[in-house]
């Protein structure tokens, strides 16, 4: 088994500190700075790439979280959050202004591919335009879409305030849907002029593909297109696919993204701070604990929340948990995409099950659990919870793991499908923003548990496996691997959980954010998770933006399946465990 | 009553078809009710168990599918090859059906002084009858992936073509081996001299070969390609509906009886029983079903091949084996001095 011993000593954060970097930079780019502080580093639009291109190779943050921007009243303000896959740390951030008036900021792509999609996002919810990106168009609204959701002057049809509690909802003692005044109409805005029979889809036009060298004399053919999705069996949603075939062959793949775009971050924006919580649980329905602990933890570092011990025990488990029917349900997906008729499936939702079953008894809920709270989790545990975690822990899960090693990770014709096949280079892996098993199948070593250890992952003793190969074979065994180490952790914080309270201070509906930004993350089964949080003070966010690692991870599909034939594309696609609540958002 | 000899001539062989049709048909209804309680035992589900509940068993289950299937709308797409579109299901049932014909059912029974011949047809040349109606088959695939005019079963049909030519040549030869030991191409002939010991036992190569190529020729896992429900959603099958698509179901199933029935008469003896026990159409029913229960098996474990692994694997490691099987048995009956 490829895994390593832990990490050594994680280096002293001060080697991602806003303020030395910035040293660095002025040193080497004396006029690129605008200003650095603790919140991050300012950098001029023209330099921005110049910059970029220093970090990622004399400074070694190779690796690019996030890409976001914020709608100020004077200025639009691009945020990367960029790191370093060896030294690990806090990401440095890195912000741009634009001027409110056509806003055009460089694009990275040229430095990290991992901006793809995330330039894409920003310019089609922000409408900032990033020059030099390849294929600038709109992600995830359609192509006849008017206007940019995401900024603050954007109303969609039916607007009625701007933040939550809506004063419409409840007047005079009723409550009062919006819709249900003007029921004859759809809740679409159509731009002016709009003529939906001329009309073409942008989408429809091909993006320029090239062939890669599969034979050098072949018979003159056709390229044909062929679009998987977005009502397909094992696009795991409603993803599609344009792909572009030689014969079987792949030429090229365009993930086309939306069909379950609700703009959650619009949402999240309107929203209380404690109402995003249960939206945070259709980001990836199948892991609701985790994306509830990623979105708190950024919220109560930005208040400066301390947690209870066993609340953070109880975190721990419950995130662990999900970790480990999520992994087992993927293999049987896995194998689902393989061609197999849902056996290691069925076997693998039956544990699912039993998890699911402690989710309700602790929640009250599935799946959509909800659990969460700032400074700590609703409800405590229920009477032989821990038993109960304890049985699964310790026997059976231990015993299922080893099952479907025995089972799955053998088969020949396992083998022959997966070995060599969707390969991604470290290098590559870790340009295209790839995260979690991508991207430790890839040999890099990153899992936000360790590089920024949160919660108090810091205590327990598991290590980080990574894959060698970078094939779907490799990313299949992570999860049977992360699976192993997340018994470890559970095991060790079964033991440890201490009595005590769950929530700091009294249950609130209406938290108090300081004025302040935050990046918080944690690592999901799907890769890292981040919530980019910018507080104005009031009771509602500023600006919300998700790191969706699904989402990103799709970036490198294209370049993991060129040349490669249809039947591998979608276990290509399984090895990545998209969600498409997630993804789209 | 008596009949004119050349009466019987034209009646006999009408009752035994009509007799094998509707025998086949049931046992196809049937089959998808084993198929769904075998699969749902090995993936520990419960499986149907509502329709016309029997005991465990829901006796009543195909008809209830039949009926739902019959009840869907019969759609054909505007731009499908209409002629190619209808034909397609019918070639598939009809040449899973046709090589029927040659199969014998159970030992001759004598009444009186008239023999019956459990045989719809004792043609000298049953074995080359079988590979070439085998052959037919394939054009149902190709011709339902042409006419749909759909992309997934364009590809679907694509594959198929591409599977044929690399199991088919490794499924003559495997028989070849069988033949050279019989010394005729007749079935009767050649499960009456299985009476004492079946083939397999001289050709356990050539039976394992014969296996593995039967999986191909009925489309079934791992070797599923044309229909692949992961990439091509139903391959050739996509665009069809009702009782086409029905058909391409039977089709399906009764060549799966048909390759299992090919198989038991070739290797395992037919309606011989083990060492001459009670020789009758019991053992070749216990044989297919054997068979049928390994298709249904492998069904519920194993995922599926690649189209071209399939081709390499046929091309590259099948057919040499087979033809060394049949070097090999050649050197052996030489040496023997046959």
């Amino acid at each position: 088994m490829a895994v390593n011993a832990p990490p050594a000593e994680t280096k002293p954060l001060s080697a991602n500190d806003p303020q030395t970097i910035a040293e660095q930079i002025k040193t080497k780019f004396p006029d690129a700075l605008e200003s650095a502080s603790a919140q991050g580093i300012v950098i001029k639009r023209d330099h921005l790439l110049e910059v970029a291109r220093h970090l990622r190779e004399s400074l070694t943050f190779d690796y690019l979280n996030n890409v976001t921007s914020v709608d100020f009243p004077d200025r639009f303000e691009v945020v990367y959050h960029v790191s370093s896959i060896d030294r690990g740390g806090a990401p440095l951030t890195l912000k741009v202004n634009a001027a409110r008036e056509n806003p055009v900021v460089p694009s990275l792509v040229p430095v990290y591919r991992g901006a793809d999609f995330q330039e894409r996002e920003v310019y089609d919810m922000m409408g900032i335009r990033f020059d030099g990106h390849p294929y600038l168009r709109r992600i995830l609204m359609w192509d006849g879409f008017e206007g940019y959701p995401l900024r603050k002057d954007y109303h969609e049809p039916y607007f009625e305030d701007e933040k939550k509690p809506f004063g419409t909802r409840w007047d005079q003692g009723h409550h009062v849907i919006a819709e249900d005044r003007n029921p004859w109409h759809d809740n679409v805005q159509y731009p002016a002029n709009f003529d939906a029979v001329a009309f073409k889809a942008q989408i429809d036009t091909v993006r320029e593909q090239t062939l890669p060298d599969v034979s050098p004399t072949r018979l003159k053919t056709e390229k044909m297109i062929l679009n998987i999705g977005p009502q397909h069996p094992s696009t795991h949603g409603v993803l599609r696919l344009k792909t572009t075939l030689d014969g079987e062959t792949i030429v090229g793949v365009e993930p086309v993204l939306g069909y379950l775009h609700r703009n959650h971050e619009k949402i999240g924006e309107r929203n209380t701070y404690l109402g995003n919580i249960p939206f945070t649980d259709r980001l990836d329905y199948f892991t609701s604990m985790n994306n509830n602990h990623a979105y708190v933890i950024g919220v109560e570092k930005l208040m400066g929340l301390r947690v209870p011990e066993r609340a953070e025990y109880i975190r721990v488990i419950m995130a662990e948990l999900t970790r480990v029917i999520s992994h087992m349900a993927l293999m049987g997906f896995m194998y689902n995409d393989l061609g197999a008729f849902y056996t290691p499936l069925i076997y693998a939702l039956e544990e699912r099950e039993l998890v699911l079953d402690m989710f309700e008894a602790a929640s009250g809920s599935r799946m959509m659990c909800n659990y969460m709270r700032f400074g700590g989790v609703a409800r405590d545990l229920p009477d032989g919870f821990l038993d109960k975690a304890k049985h699964l822990v310790e026997e059976r899960f231990p015993r299922v793991l080893d099952e479907l090693e025995t089972y799955l990770t053998g088969n020949e014709i396992f083998l022959a499908r997966t070995k060599g096949v969707g390969v991604i280079s470290r290098e590559d892996a870790i340009n295209y923003s790839t995260a979690g098993p991508v991207l430790r199948g890839s040999g890099a070593k990153y899992d936000v548990r360790r590089a920024e250890p949160y919660s108090i992952y810091d205590r327990f003793d598991f290590d980080i496996p990574v894959g060698t190969a970078g094939d779907v074979r490799d990313r299949f065994l992570m999860r049977l691997w992360e699976a192993r180490q997340s018994l470890r952790i559970l095991k060790q914080a079964l033991k440890d959980i201490p009595a005590g309270e769950i929530m700091t201070g009294k249950k609130n509906y209406q938290i108090r954010v300081p004025k302040g930004e935050v990046y918080g993350r944690g690592e999901n089964p799907k890769g890292e998770l981040g919530f980019y949080i910018v507080s104005d003070g009031t009771p509602n966010p500023y600006r919300y933006h998700i790191r969706a690692p699904s989402f990103i991870n799709l970036t490198a599909l294209d370049r993991m399946s060129k040349g490669y034939k249809v039947a591998d594309l979608i276990i290509i696609l399984g090895s990545h465990d998209v969600v498409m609540g997630e993804v789209d958002r | 009553m008596t009949l004119d000899p050349w009466m019987i001539a034209i009646i006999e062989p009408l009752v035994k078809s009509l007799v094998v049709i509707i025998a086949l048909l049931t046992l196809f209804a049937y089959l998808t009710l084993m198929e769904r309680i075998v699969i749902a035992k090995i993936q520990s589900r419960i499986g149907p168990n509502r329709v016309g509940r029997v005991g465990p068993l829901a006796l009543l289950q195909p008809i209830a599918d039949a009926v739902k299937m019959i009840m869907k709308e019969d759609f054909i797409p505007a731009q499908a090859d209409k002629l190619a579109y209808i034909l397609a299901p019918a070639i598939a049932v009809g040449t899973a059906l046709l090589a029927w014909a040659v199969i014998p059912l159970n030992p001759p029974v004598t009444i009186g002084d008239y023999t019956i011949h459990f045989q719809i047809a004792d043609i000298n040349v049953a074995v080359l009858y079988l590979l070439a109606i085998g052959s037919l088959s394939v054009y149902g695939i190709v011709l339902g992936g042409w006419g749909s005019n759909n992309k997934y079963s364009l590809l679907g049909g694509l594959r198929s073509t591409a599977q044929m030519v690399s199991y088919e040549i490794s499924l003559g030869l495997s028989l070849v081996g069988v033949l050279m030991i019989s010394q005729t191409l007749s079935l009767t002939k050649i499960v009456e001299q299985q009476s004492g010991w079946w083939f397999v036992i001289f050709q356990p190569v050539a039976f394992i070969i014969y296996f593995i190529c039967m999986l191909a020729e009925t489309n079934r896992l791992p070797f599923d390609l044309p229909e692949a429900e992961t990439e091509l959603v139903a391959g050739y099958q996509t665009e069809y509906s009702s009782l086409k698509f029905a058909l391409f179901y039977m089709a399906e199933y009764i060549h799966m009886l048909t390759v299992s029935a090919i198989a038991a008469t070739m290797f395992l003896g037919g309606y011989q029983g083990p060492f001459g026990i009670l020789p009758g159409v019991h053992w070749l029913f216990i044989k297919i079903m054997f068979f049928i229960f390994l298709f249904m098996w492998i069904r519920g474990t194993l995922p599926r091949f690649r189209y071209d692994q399939l081709m390499r694997f046929g091309w590259k490691f099948l057919l040499p084996l087979s033809l060394a099987n049949v070097f090999v048995t050649a050197v052996v009956l030489v040496w023997l001095g046959k």
